[in-house]
């Protein structure tokens, strides 16, 4: 590609967008997006709308009705459910990692509540954008789709933090 | 001390969030009273606040494609400047001519209009000769159309149209200006207007953003490719049928199509003007009308499903009703504009509700909204 190219790199440098580099790599972390080359990388950091949020926001609560993906860029972000005992955490997760990957394919209610452990940094993907980019566009869905079904597959094939966690707590 | 902290079942922590968003309410009240105070006092300036908005919204694709590229924004901002400027000086060197021709020509012969009354008469009468009370209909419509005092003459009030011209050239200087300043800073916009969002709103104003930006950019920049399309379409046929001042008729019909059902008509209108006063007949204006009914066709059965889709759902009344009132209110910017404002409206009210429906849902668990008794999910084996 010519913007890849170390001609451009060398002359043109004042005219790229480093700046975007650093979330570039943290995009490329993500296991949704495992596979996909920089340039949809960069587009999907381009399109998709970032929110800071300061600790102790929540960002979804348990049995709403999902419509987002987020991404974690910066900060962590602690994922908890309720149960008899109260809350439970069922993980905290740092840069490079997603969450609420189910709103992409259906809107069922969330099954955990998410809040943010520290200031952070999501991108968010909301669930039309998605339908949008993988609609007419082949290699791009398969790779998402193909993604997403693994992430599923690896997550009925594990066992459930939560049924690990209610084993742990009986 | 958990228990003393709360009241009535109200937290402090809901209280002082209720604190915290109370005044973002007030404030989003006053920007949307003070702009609609600057727009009635100023209309100009929202005219051309949306020109700006409507431009910024098709170029928007170009900047995106550039920054995937990894240009910086700005950077892209000014590529596209140039590109237009390159493109618009182009176009002068190589269109100007044969376009400045037409006006000229179109200028001297513009004392013919008067007489198009006598033209338009003479050839009705043939065919209205035996119809005494059609024809003297016919000549009080033309009277009060061409005649003295009529529509053309006061409408074609030279001081009022000089008046026009200073908020025009001050739109030419100034619409530029907003574009550049949108397209650049847009990403910083948006996320002034996140970090302002509460939580508990990210995913609505997310899904209203994106389902507005998905909605009107398709239809602005389809309505763009299809009144080029249309323009062109337009000038070809008029061309080829030896219509005169093919390329200003081209450009005419091309911009009134972006006004839905009285664009097309409009462009019509003033291509049998001309077609008539040209040929003194209608067998001339027949040609025209029937180059313009396959351009319809054409673009209501191909380009508009091409390139607008079905991005615009709205009931032909509702449509219909936008545009008058549209017009009613902001003039020509209401009538391009209404269409996408009301289905984005339209659109916005959908999400709030089913946001309402999502916040009910939370604070009263037990109430079940919506059911999909038929489609219980199977755990996947």
């Amino acid at each position: 590609m010519v913007f890849e190219s170390k001609i451009v790199k060398k002359y043109f440098a004042w005219a790229l967008d480093d700046a975007k580099e650093p979330s570039l790599r943290v995009l490329a972390e993500v296991p949704l997006f495992k596979g996909m080359g920089k340039g949809l990388l960069r587009k999907l950091l381009t399109d998709l709308i970032e929110k800071k949020y300061v600790s102790g926001d929540i960002i979804f609560h348990e049995g709403d009705s999902g419509k987002a993906l987020y991404v974690v860029l910066d900060g962590s972000v602690r994922i908890s459910k309720r149960s008899n005992s109260g809350d439970k955490t069922l993980a905290v997760l740092g840069p490079g990692s997603h969450f609420g990957e189910l709103a992409l394919v259906n809107q069922y209610a969330r099954f955990a509540t998410v809040t943010a452990e520290e200031d952070a940094v999501l991108l968010i993907m909301y669930k039309s954008y998605f339908d949008d980019l993988i609609r007419g566009n082949s290699a791009v869905s398969s790779r998402i789709l193909l993604n997403l079904a693994s992430i599923l597959s690896d997550y009925i094939h594990c066992e459930r933090p939560e049924e690990k966690a209610e084993k742990e707590s009986a | 001390m958990t228990g003393g902290r709360r009241k009535e079942g109200v937290s402090i922590s809901d209280l002082r969030r209720l604190h915290h968003q109370m005044p973002r309410w007030v404030i989003v009240l006053l920007i949307l009273g003070l702009s609609a105070v600057v727009a009635s006092r100023i209309p100009h300036l929202l005219m051309m606040l949306m020109a700006a908005s409507f431009v910024s919204y098709i170029f928007s694709s170009i900047i995106r494609a550039l920054e995937r590229r990894g240009v910086k924004r700005s950077i892209a901002v000014v590529q596209i400047f140039v590109i237009f400027a390159i493109i618009v000086v182009s176009v002068d060197l190589f269109f100007a001519p044969s376009l400045k021709q037409e006006m000229v020509t179109a200028y001297k012969k513009l004392p013919e209009f008067s007489r198009i009354e006598g033209t338009i008469l003479a050839s009705v009468q043939k065919s209205v000769a035996d119809y005494p009370v059609v024809e003297s209909n016919i000549r009080k419509f033309l009277d009060n159309m061409f005649g003295p005092g009529g529509f053309l003459e006061r409408n074609l009030n030279v001081p009022e149209i000089l008046g026009q011209l200073t908020p025009f050239l001050m739109g030419i200087i100034l619409v530029p200006f907003f574009v550049f300043f949108l397209l650049k800073d847009w990403p910083k916009i948006l996320r002034k207007v996140m970090d302002w969002v509460p939580p508990s709103y990210v995913e609505t104003t997310i899904s209203v953003i994106t389902e507005i930006d998905i909605l009107v950019g398709k239809y602005l920049r389809g309505l763009a490719a299809d009144c080029f399309f249309v323009g062109v379409l337009a000038s070809l046929g008029l061309a080829l049928i030896g219509i005169n001042y093919p390329i200003i008729l081209g450009i005419v019909s091309g911009v009134a199509n972006i006004v839905p059902y009285l664009g097309p008509i409009t462009g019509c209108l003033a291509s049998c003007l001309v077609a008539l006063m040209q040929f003194n007949s209608f067998d001339n204006v027949l040609n025209v009308l029937l180059l313009y009914l396959a351009i319809k066709l054409t673009d209501d059965l191909v380009i508009q499903p091409l390139m607008i889709g079905k991005s615009v759902e709205l009931h032909p009344m509702l449509l219909v009703i936008t545009i008058i009132v549209g017009e009613k209110l902001f003039g020509i910017s209401g009538m391009i504009l209404g269409v996408p404002v009301v289905t984005a409206t339209q659109k916005t009210i959908g999400i709030l509700l089913e946001h309402r429906r999502e916040m009910l849902r939370r604070e009263r668990p037990g109430i079940l909204i919506r059911s999909h008794p038929d489609k219980l999910p199977v755990r996947p084996i």
